[in-house]
């Protein structure tokens, strides 16, 4: 046995040492870990995962790059041959098998034997554990008393928790819970809670659970001051909460504070259309396709989104209108934020020119609530309604003689366009340049309706310069010399022509034409052929608004008798007389005003008297109703006025939370008429405005 | 005691005669003009005796000065001074203690027992106006404290109605490079604030919707970063409206009275409308009030209505008699609207539209206004729920127009700032001459009648508590604040140094400077002249009868 003792030692001493070693990275790591995570509470990071992160991303980074735990016997036994000289370089030769050693080895491995157990031989692995606890405790030690993570991580739990709540706690319960389960769809957790603030989704199911420290006769909740549910002997009571509002609990007669119940409310989705514009209008030579982006937003997800979109073809009585569902390529299921497109082919979906397409945007979140986005319209211009007569062949026509004009140039354009082929170059430039004159006299011919003089400006003011000159009018001709000093902006036909609005559009069609005409004249009437259909357009809408329309009636009246006129027999007509008095049975916000007086009043220290009293109470009501449906506004108000009926001295404190409160309750005030008030009345004053007038008249 | 000393002039001048009758009578005759003469003296001696005899003479003296510390002198200014430092500001005499400065407890008191002082330095910030009227025969020389920081002068009303807005106005002095925050503070919460720019005079204005209705005090704070430099008391009262009763005679019923008549039914406003059904045929409502027939308009009757709203065709077809009537009742108070295609020429524009057009104008009518409104269609702005300006637009009009209410008294306190432990004065203005029963706090008051206005009354009080007091006229209540000696503290001390300053220009204009004073004084001759006299007359008497006569 005294072979093998060595060799035991050796395999006791690699494990001593890898215990040591994972000894080591442990503390190693838990100090990184705590020294990130009091830093990480800095920037709000959820401190028990950067911690865990940490821990283990240094622990693993330890095994990896110094695998200690990977050591054979035989690198110890090395080891032991470079630390201890007495081993004389032959540690190896213990862990051989004894009947593979020859005999010189077996003569050195006796011999060294002898030298087992070393002396001291974990010294130098253990000094790393003292450097490395060493280590830990400064970290906890600085995590602890720097007030870094306190300081730092209360905010957030103040916000996300309602922990941060302090209550007060009626002294005959000792333990209680709150479970609150939210709704399934939210797709929240059950959470409990060891307050009893309440702040829960709508339609969440509230558990509460109490237990006293004796037994009490009576357990009850009291909600909005007007609910009274008696709790079994378990202390167990559970219900939906689907209203805002605040609660008490009752112990033998003994009443809590007020505390809370919020709603989280659940909205339907919002839907927000990027593109397009509401009003879209597709012209010739546009694609007729509709990009359509919508970004949805629900708080806890959509469940369904669709394109609700209806086509109305036709004019006049034979309009009829298709309605057509369209859903949307990208699926929405349950996301809390998407953005949809969609590329509405008008084509595809049967529209023709002159038809009107009308959509919205649907959708569905996963509580079942619908909403809908607004009406957006799309209506493809139709060039035959454009190019028809229909307009102009009755009713007042304004512009009737350079109408038709627009008309022949697109007809014109298209038939150059048309034979294209056929025609020299030279030939197509030529026509091309000509039909772009014909464009810019009737631009001309249109700017004159605006008071355009020159032939550049497109609507714009025309200059009068001081320095003008003048041709020398005739001696002796007023009229001429009138004109001269004049300013003839006010011509009154050129002045009541238009209507603003119309003059407006009016220019827009000479922008249309000025385009149309640079493409002409550039030879390029294809390009040109949309801004002449637009100019078109344009200009049968200025049509149609300039006309006023009167549909014909048939109606014959009867002739007035002159001579019978009010002249009737009036004596059976009697005179109706109203009589009412208006109830004033409401006088809650008369109460609340006087109220806020004598709340200021009790300020300077005088107390409350019977009338006073009944006003305190009448406020204390309105604020229960308040605060039956805005618990966060109203309820420390209501708190605070109770306190104060039952406080002897004052807390100013307290009475000006209830007056700012009642303020916000009254809301704001409209106002009323009210007699001035004179001085008082004097004979002298009055004798001697009378003698005043009397000397007047 | 003048019966006492004509009685010792009668025995005095019985004793001459007797004594005169004696000498003359004595047969031997000879120096007899002397013994008379020395008799004479003897008697007249004794009178004057006993009766001093005075004479007023005129002598020049040069003039003393007093010293006089008010707060807010600077203490560079007490050390030159040599000598006769005294205050009346038990502050000031408390905080400078060591510098040997009096305290005057009165100061006219002082300055009757000191005839000689005919000059009086003030420093610091001077005297209020009051103090300064009885210095009127001195030299006033005047050395002011620099302007005070803080709110220099402010104003607002003590008095509101329901609905109306609270506005404060006032000047700010900020010497400061840091700027200061100045702050409205009522009913636990701060209604309004403003920053005050550094290095100067500033104007403020808050303005508020009070919501309470009876009596409140608000704050003005004055922050400079986180310290408080002052916070002052802003009392002030809101009192619930007095209806106002209307008459609406409409020459057809439209929407817009309508919409009015419904509008002033629900704020609980006594209404009569009238309007024409056919050829003298009319109906009507009486709204909040009882009903009479409304056919003939009754002087009487209009006598309880404060406002009369009329269409201008209603007003052409009324009678000869009831247009007079309503006439006749304007120009005694009564408030009339007229709606109207247009207003009349030379009348005050009251509202006006955005283009300058006026769409609503007044005149004055006797004791009344006649307004005339071109606006037919604000039932319009209820319809769009616009209720604020409907609201806003009629009760303009309304408070223009409207009979003013004549109360049976109003009152005005001086100084501005009533404060407790000092003299103020209350000024009442009744509606008859009758002495008026006046309590302050139950403690009544003497009132005083006006010499030459026989309404106006006067009377002084002394407030001992801070805070609301009431006033009590002719047993009808009223509240007054009453403010602590340390509120508006800048204020009073800036007005106290006007008052100062302009008390001392005026004196420079109408005084001339004198270093020497004429003094009227009273001089006695001295007795023992008289006395004189007496021994030597008597001697001589003695000496004649004894000696000379015996020869």
């Amino acid at each position: 046995m005294e072979e093998a003792e060595g060799n035991y030692w050796i395999t006791k001493f690699r494990f001593k040492l890898i215990v040591i070693y994972f000894l080591k990275i442990t503390l190693l790591s838990l100090a990184i870990g705590i020294l990130l995570t009091s830093m990480a509470t800095f920037v709000a990071v959820n401190s028990v995962m950067i911690f865990a992160v940490t821990f283990m991303t240094v622990f693993c980074g330890m095994l990896i790059f110094k695998p200690t735990w990977g050591v054979t016997k035989l690198e110890v036994a090395n080891y032991l041959n470079v630390a201890y000289p007495e081993l004389e370089e032959s540690a190896g030769l213990l862990l051989k098998p004894l009947q593979d050693l020859s005999l010189l080895e077996r003569f050195q491995r006796d011999k060294i034997n002898g030298a087992f157990p070393l002396p001291n031989s974990l010294k130098k692995a253990s000094k790393g554990i003292w450097v490395n606890l060493i280590l830990l405790i400064g970290v906890l030690i600085v995590h602890q008393f720097l007030p870094l993570n306190t300081l730092v991580s209360q905010p957030p739990a103040a916000l996300t928790n309602l922990n941060a709540v302090k209550e007060q706690l009626l002294p005959g319960i000792k333990d209680f819970n709150v479970q609150i389960l939210p709704p399934a769809y939210t797709g929240k957790k059950t959470r409990t809670q060891n307050q009893f603030t309440l702040k829960a989704e709508i339609g969440a199911q509230v558990v509460w659970r109490i237990e006293t420290t004796v037994a009490v006769k009576k357990l009850r909740l009291i909600f909005n001051d007007r609910e009274i549910i008696t709790l079994n002997e378990d202390g167990r009571f559970s219900r939906v909460i689907n209203q805002a509002g605040f609660y008490q609990i009752e112990l033998d007669g003994k009443k809590s504070d007020l505390y809370p119940i919020e709603i989280i409310p659940d909205l339907p989705v919002s839907i927000k259309i990027i593109a397009p514009t509401p009003y879209t209008t597709i012209d010739v030579g546009q694609v007729p396709k509709v990009n359509l982006a919508a970004l949805l937003k629900d708080d806890y997800g959509i469940s369904d989104a669709y394109i609700s979109a209806t086509l109305s073809s036709g004019k006049g009585e034979g309009v009829s209108f298709t309605e057509k569902k369209l859903s949307f390529n990208t699926d929405v299921n349950n996301k809390m934020a998407v953005r949809l497109t969609k590329i509405l082919d008008l084509t595809a979906l049967g529209m023709k020119p002159g038809d009107e397409l009308y959509f919205f945007i649907m959708a569905k979140d996963n509580h079942g609530q619908h909403s809908r986005s607004d009406v957006y319209m799309v209506t493809i211009v139709d060039t035959t309604e454009l190019m028809s007569m229909a307009g102009m062949a009755k009713g007042i026509d304004l512009v009737p003689a350079y109408f038709r004009s627009q008309r022949q140039i697109i007809i014109d354009t298209e038939k150059l366009l048309k034979e294209q082929g056929t025609l020299a170059l030279e030939e197509f430039k030529n026509r091309s340049n000509s039909l772009g004159m014909d464009q810019k006299l009737l631009r001309l011919r249109y700017g004159k309706f605006l008071g355009e003089e020159s032939e550049t400006a497109i609507g714009g003011e025309h200059d009068h310069e001081e320095g003008e000159e003048h041709t020398t009018a005739a001696f002796g001709d007023v009229k001429a010399l009138m004109d001269e000093y004049a300013h003839k902006h006010d011509i009154a036909e050129d002045a009541t022509f238009f209507e603003p609005e119309l003059k407006k559009q009016l220019k827009a069609v000479l922008n249309e034409m000025w385009s149309s005409e640079l493409r002409l004249r550039t030879y390029k009437p294809q390009e040109a052929l949309p801004y002449e259909y637009k100019a078109l357009r344009l200009l049968k809408d200025l049509q149609q608004k300039s006309r006023a329309y009167v549909a014909k009636t048939t109606l014959k009246t009867t002739k007035l008798k002159m001579e019978k006129r009010l002249s009737g027999e009036l004596t059976k007509i009697v005179q109706p007389t109203q009589h009412a008095t208006f109830e004033h049975t409401d006088r809650s916000i008369e109460e609340l005003k006087i109220l806020l007086s004598i709340l200021e009043y009790r300020k300077t220290g005088r107390a409350f008297n019977y009338g006073d009293r009944e006003l305190l109470r009448a406020g204390e009501k309105q604020l229960i109703i308040a605060a039956s449906t805005h618990p966060t506004s109203y309820l420390a108000a209501l708190k605070a006025i109770r306190k104060i009926s039952l406080a002897n001295n004052v807390n100013v404190a307290d009475i000006d939370i209830v007056q700012s409160t009642i303020q916000k309750l009254l809301g704001k005030e409209i106002s009323k008429p009210q007699a001035p008030v004179a001085s008082p009345e004097v004979n002298l004053y009055r004798s001697y405005f009378n003698h005043l007038q009397n000397a007047n008249q | 005691m003048m019966e006492f000393s004509y009685l010792i002039i009668i025995c005095c001048l019985a004793f001459a005669s007797f004594l005169l009758y004696k000498e003359i009578r004595r047969r031997d005759k000879s120096r007899l003009l002397w013994r008379i003469v020395a008799s004479m003296l003897m008697v007249g001696a004794f009178v004057f005796l006993m009766f001093p005899v005075r004479y007023n003479t005129k002598k020049n003296e040069p003039i003393h000065e007093l010293n006089l510390l008010t707060e807010g002198a600077s203490l560079e200014a007490i050390k030159a001074l040599k000598a006769n430092v005294y205050t009346l500001d038990s502050s000031v005499f408390l905080v400078n203690k060591k510098k040997k400065i009096t305290y005057l407890a009165d100061l006219t008191y002082h300055l009757k027992t000191h005839p000689d002082i005919r000059k009086i330095n003030i420093y610091g910030y001077g005297l209020a106006e009051q103090e300064l009227k009885t210095l009127a025969d001195y030299q006033i020389y005047f050395h002011p404290a620099v302007i005070p920081t803080g709110i220099l002068s402010v104003s607002w009303p003590k008095k509101l109605n329901i609905s109306e807005t609270f506005i404060i106005q006032g000047k700010f002095h900020n010497p400061t490079e840091k700027k200061i925050k100045l702050k409205l503070y009522g009913m636990g919460r701060s209604l309004d604030s403003l920053t005050v720019k550094t290095k100067g005079m500033n104007n403020f204005s808050f303005s508020t919707q009070p919501k309470h209705i009876g009596r409140a005090v608000f704050k003005l704070i004055a922050l400079q970063g986180n310290d408080t430099l002052s916070i002052d008391p802003v009392p002030f009262e809101i009192v619930s409206e007095k209806p106002i009763s209307v008459l609406i005679l409409a020459s057809f019923p439209d929407f817009e009275y309508k919409f009015l008549k419904q509008w002033l039914y629900e704020n609980h406003y006594p209404v009569a409308f009238r309007s024409q059904i056919s050829k003298n045929k009319y109906s009507t409502d009486f709204l909040n009030r009882k009903p009479v027939n409304l056919n003939r308009l009754n002087s009487p009757w209009l006598k309880d209505i404060d406002l009369v709203i009329i269409d201008e065709d209603e007003l052409r077809s009324l009678s000869l008699s009831d247009r007079a009537t309503v006439y006749r009742e304007v120009s005694n108070g009564m408030g009339l609207i007229i709606k109207a295609a247009k207003t009349g020429l030379g009348e005050q524009p009251l509202i006006s539209d955005s283009t300058g057009k006026t769409m609503v104008s007044i005149k004055l009518s006797g004791m009344g206004k006649i307004l005339t409104t071109t606006q037919s269609s604000t039932y319009q702005w209820q319809l769009v729920g616009n209720q604020m300006r409907y609201a806003k637009f009629w009760s303009h009009l309304f408070e223009k127009a409207s009979r003013k209410e004549i109360p049976f008294y109003s009152f005005e306190v001086t100084p501005k700032w009533p404060s407790v432990y000092e003299k103020s004065t209350i000024k009442i203005n009744l509606n008859d001459y009758k002495p008026p029963l006046v309590l302050i706090d139950s403690i009544p008051i003497s009132p005083r009648q006006n010499m030459e206005l026989p309404f106006l009354w006067d009377g002084y009080f002394w407030a001992a508590k801070p805070g609301w007091s009431t006033v009590s006229i002719n047993r009808k209540v009223t509240y007054l604040y009453h403010y602590k000696r340390t509120d508006w503290k800048a204020a009073k001390n800036f007005a106290k140094l006007n008052s100062t300053v302009n008390y001392e220009a005026r004196q420079r204009n109408s005084v001339v400077n004198f270093d020497e004073v004429e003094l009227h004084a009273e001089e006695e001759i001295s007795k023992w002249w008289f006395f004189g006299i007496f021994l030597l007359s008597i001697s001589y008497l003695w000496y004649e009868q004894r000696f000379l006569a015996n020869k």
